[in-house]
């Protein structure tokens, strides 16, 4: 396998310097990437889509993140010559805060209300301009933490640069610390800070 | 925007067939999950159940067999 560190290099280069790793291959094998920023996870991940090569990634801290891209017998090199195209940037727009404090959306019937926040989850991870944060407190914690059915959703959207937080006490109050399964634990500062700086904020 | 690809989707007459076929296919083991049904199939509201287009009848034979019903199961990019 061959190592790239990224870290600290602005679109192209992350993709420009994993190119060259694959080409020094010379046919199949694996090539890992470290990046510090989501937006180059994105940019790797599409580039591995296009070539054919398998592709996944994991946040290995804040800011630091592995792209593993395995490329198969026969795959096609990268030429030199190839455009990089960027993924934009997260939108420079308004700032949206999405607070989600309760596993279900809305009163009334539970399990409806489960089926709801999974959906509105879903469909948030599909609409353009992402949230810039999504607050995860109190009876929403759990859907950050291990055994949520929201968390392929809630990757897609970290990988695409939307900070996921979830309260450190409601997790600890929950028995959910150690579950915890995307995004980083905040504390009430953080939060207040989050929803006072945030142009637009969504609670479903 | 997450990549689009193909997927089975699955509509229901109502809220709770939906909620019925997730259940009975949770406990079945099936792939699959509840979606908001994509403004492609309808602008009104509802659930419907996203699945690999591969799964198709996979699906179908179990939840047939379960007794569940369904509306149209369709291939779109979702």
């Amino acid at each position: 396998m061959i190592q790239v560190n990224a870290v600290g290099d602005a679109c192209p280069i992350p993709v420009v310097k994993t190119k060259n790793a694959i080409r020094e291959l010379r046919g199949a094998g694996v090539v890992q990437t470290t990046v510090d920023n989501e937006i180059a996870v994105q940019n790797l991940t599409k580039m591995a889509n296009q070539k054919g090569y398998g592709v996944r990634w994991e946040k290995l801290a804040p800011q630091r993140f592995a792209v593993t891209l395995t490329v198969g017998e026969g795959a096609q090199a990268p030429a030199p010559e190839e455009p990089e195209c960027c993924a934009p940037a997260p939108a420079q727009g308004k700032r949206t805060v999405v607070a989600v404090a309760s596993g279900t959306m809305g009163t009334g019937d539970a399990e409806l209300g489960k089926a709801l926040m999974k959906g509105f989850l879903y469909a948030l991870s599909q609409t353009e301009p992402l949230p810039a944060t999504i607050l995860f407190y109190n009876g929403g914690a759990p859907l950050t933490c291990e055994g949520s059915a929201s968390l392929e959703d809630l990757k897609s959207m970290e990988a695409q640069g939307v900070e996921i937080l979830t309260c450190g006490t409601c997790l600890n109050f929950y028995g959910l610390t150690d579950r915890l399964r995307i995004g980083d634990v905040s504390n009430m500062y953080t939060i207040v800070e989050k929803l006072s700086q945030a142009d637009q904020i969504i609670k479903p | 925007m997450r990549e689009k690809r193909p997927a089975l989707v699955i509509t229901f007459a109502t809220t709770t067939a939906a909620m019925a076929a997730e259940r009975f296919s949770l406990a079945q083991g099936l792939p699959g999950r509840l979606i908001p049904v994509p403004r492609e199939i309808t602008a009104g509201c509802g659930l419907a159940w996203k699945a690999p287009p591969e799964e198709k009848e996979r699906l179908l034979l179990a939840w047939e067999a379960g007794g569940l019903r369904w509306q149209e199961a369709v291939i779109l990019c979702c």
